[in-house]
């Protein structure tokens, strides 16, 4: 599992097309497109959760943090069963890192951020490399 | 024609980016016998950001080579007819060039008038770097937020992040100043 976050607009999808000369092949699936996060019938190797941001948002909405946080927990314990079936299958996970700023005022856009902040957390210590991009740059952390 | 060499210097407020930004510069002057130049973007508009432009201007006055202050608030390729090939030009800052280039002409901030602004700076940026021999850009890193709550500073933060997006993929050195101390995050330490 490899989890690839920076800020907004840095350019990690470009980065990770770039980084993994990723063509047709590849499962995307986007938060920002309101797409489930788990597993259709797909035959290929490599999948990517495309804003894990988005989908944390969407969960904020009728969720507490510590709900989504478990979710969390449980859809990528079902992509680690997936990437250990076949030792090509990989899974990269792109979010946008959104805790820099100033307190939010509305208490759902403070649970958003917090339960952002865990489940980074915990997608970056299930995975075995992670990146942070800066305006296209990436520093490699883990 | 061949560009200039193309640094990009980024951090927070009062990070002392613009004091590390000089300070390249004047390396850069004595190194490659180039002359100085200032492109200062920002409008004086209260005594705050007036004490602040004077400061800077003490400290380019102590400088050891003569700077030249140019003050374009938009149209930054108006300073091409005085530059040459030895010119090291110092851009403070790419934030408020943007501001000013959106924010100017009162014109409502939609797709075609945004993608024509970003254009006008990278292109402004490319003519200067024809013309020069260092161009150094200096520009704020902005918070990482929930900035999508919000239509107006999601526009602002996705044409800002797009413009530093551009700037770095060219630059031959990009930093982050963090409390004075510049990170190195793309190119090599010049000896």
């Amino acid at each position: 599992m490899h989890f690839v976050t920076g800020g907004a607009y840095n350019g990690k999808t470009k980065w990770v097309k770039h980084f993994y000369g990723l063509e047709s092949e590849t499962l995307w699936l986007s938060g920002y497109q309101k797409e489930q996060p788990t597993m259709t019938d797909f035959q290929g190797n490599t999948v990517v959760l495309h804003g894990l941001d988005a989908w944390i948002q969407q969960d904020a909405e009728k969720m507490n943090a510590e709900s989504i946080r478990k979710r969390w927990k449980e859809i990528m314990a079902d992509w680690r069963i997936w990437e250990k079936e076949k030792d090509d299958h990989n899974c990269i996970v792109i979010g946008s890192d959104i805790s820099k700023g100033i307190v939010p005022m509305e208490a759902q856009d403070r649970k958003w951020r917090d339960a952002c902040g865990w489940v980074f957390q915990d997608v970056a210590s299930l995975s075995n490399r992670v990146d942070v991009i800066w305006y296209g740059i990436n520093q490699q952390i883990k | 024609m061949e560009k200039s060499r193309l640094c990009f210097i980024t951090g927070g407020v009062r990070s002392g980016k613009s004091r590390f930004a000089e300070k390249k510069a004047i390396e850069y002057a004595i190194q490659l016998s180039g002359n100085l130049h200032y492109l200062a973007c920002g409008r004086v508009s209260d005594a705050e950001m007036e004490e602040r432009i004077r400061r800077h201007q003490r400290d380019r006055k102590s400088s050891p080579i003569a700077w030249r202050t140019w003050e374009y608030s938009t149209n930054i390729t108006r300073i091409g007819s005085d530059l040459n090939q030895d010119s090291i030009i110092l851009l403070d800052c790419l934030t408020t060039l943007l501001d000013n280039e959106l924010f100017g002409p009162n014109i409502p901030l939609e797709k075609e008038f945004l993608h024509s602004v970003f254009t006008k700076i990278i292109s402004g940026i490319n003519e200067i770097r024809k013309q020069a021999s260092c161009l150094i850009i200096v520009s704020n890193e902005v918070v990482q937020e929930p900035i999508f709550q919000n239509e107006f500073l999601h526009i602002y933060g996705k044409i800002l992040g797009l413009l530093h997006q551009a700037v770095v993929e060219q630059a031959d050195e990009a930093y982050l100043v963090e409390s004075g101390i510049p990170l190195l995050m793309k190119g090599c330490m010049q000896e």
